[in-house]
């Protein structure tokens, strides 16, 4: 993210462009929630534009939301911020329950939202494309804009209302890529028979960035398919593997 | 700002550009003068993050390197040579202009990327823009020695 504006200055463009939208050498990458917004504002279909949802389409069918726990750098922001607020002396005001609910209606209000208005809403509320811009921008003209207000509210109500609550509440970007969801798509799968079995430390679900619980199941669509869980199972339960990835 | 920002060449006129534009700044990153800004909040809540040239500052030299890379089609990847452009078009401010004042300047005729074409000199080597040709990259604005330059570009909308 930091590199890619760098280098472009350089003259070195092989890799450009934002998390909107990324250019590796000719290959283009949009994110899905984008391009399913020009569709809607322009009511027509740019064949480039739909060419470069496959990849990300693609990936998400796979693997899952991994963009989410691997590349977006709100999640990052969003890691450190739950770093802090644990080392704070006092608790976050609300531990409302993950749903996946709201966070459709969220998505369907923006872009319903895009739709009428005509107006690219979805790309002020990216929260990835809004930090990678940014960056760009502050490297080429030394300045940020105020759309990084969004960010500084969402890493304050992280730090103070409620944890993680962007990424598992809110984000319609990650909203969008859970709809590509199959049932081999990426999964951590919680299987307890004789050789596996788990002995309840629950230590994956404080490995839980988000929150969840595997042991529980019903994780998807707010998992991120980090592994964590798995990585902090692995150390505890060793070969026996009660969690695993699976497709 | 209330006026309409002047858009890098290839653009779709500006209501369609505005619904089009997803705001990822590869024009701007791919622009090798510097010259493609983005829009702040300051801009309008509207232009937010869309892609402006200020000529004063740094004007569109045609390279035509933005129009191939914008992933959404806002700025048409079907433009391609700089004759088909027009970003706006050039106007003379006379009361303003050295050479309708009389003294001897040809700044911006001498500069113009479609020589002797957009710009042309009149009997009495003054200034004329050619609005047929003209595709308003901005260099005139850029170039002229007025303090506040005296041909300025107002943005067409039309790519």
């Amino acid at each position: 993210m930091i590199i890619i504006p760098l280098l472009n200055r350089k003259g070195i463009s092989f890799l450009s462009g934002s998390f909107y939208s990324l250019a590796i050498g000719p290959v283009w990458i949009t994110d899905p929630l984008i391009g399913l917004q020009t569709l809607l504002t322009t009511v027509k279909a740019d064949s480039a534009l739909l060419l470069s949802l496959l990849i990300p389409v693609a990936l998400a069918l796979v693997f899952g939301r991994v963009f989410c726990g691997w590349v977006c750098p709100q999640n990052t922001l969003s890691e450190i911020m739950d770093r802090i607020a644990e080392r704070m002396p006092f608790k976050r005001l609300l531990t409302p329950r993950a749903r996946a609910l709201p966070r459709y209606i969220i998505l369907i209000i923006v872009l319903a939202a895009t739709l009428v208005l005509g107006f690219p809403l979805a790309s002020l509320l990216s929260a990835p494309g809004i930090i990678s811009v940014q960056t760009a921008r502050l490297i080429y003209e030394g300045t940020v804009g105020l759309e990084l207000g969004l960010i500084a509210v969402i890493l304050l109500a992280e730090l103070f209302l409620v944890r993680r609550v962007w990424c598992n509440y809110l984000c319609p970007v990650g909203s969008m890529l859970s709809l590509f969801r199959l049932k081999r798509t990426l999964k951590v799968f919680f299987a307890e028979d004789g050789e596996r079995s788990c002995m309840r430390c629950g230590e994956c679900g404080s490995a839980c960035q988000l929150g969840l619980n595997p042991m529980i199941g019903a994780i998807y669509p707010l998992c991120h398919n980090c592994g964590d869980c798995i990585e902090a199972c692995d150390k505890m339960a060793g070969d026996r593997k009660p969690l695993s990835f699976k497709f | 700002m209330n006026n309409k920002p002047l858009r890098p060449p290839g653009a779709l006129p500006e209501s369609e550009f505005l619904a089009t534009c997803i705001r990822c700044g590869k024009c701007a990153q791919a622009c090798p003068y510097g010259a493609i800004r983005m829009a702040g909040l300051l801009d309008g809540i509207t232009l937010m993050g869309t892609p402006m040239i200020q000529p004063r500052r740094a004007p569109c030299y045609l390279c035509m390197k933005c129009t191939t890379v914008c992933p959404s089609g806002a700025l048409r990847r079907t433009v391609k040579r700089k004759e088909e452009v027009r970003m706006g078009l050039a106007v003379i401010d006379k009361k303003e202009c050295l050479a309708w004042q009389g003294t001897l300047c040809r700044s911006c005729y001498d500069d113009c990327p479609l020589l002797n074409e957009a710009l042309t000199m009149d009997q009495e080597l003054r200034p004329v823009v050619n609005d047929k040709k003209c595709v308003g990259c901005g260099v005139c604005e850029n170039v002229c020695p007025v303090e506040s330059s005296a041909i300025v570009v107002k943005p067409g909308g039309k790519g």
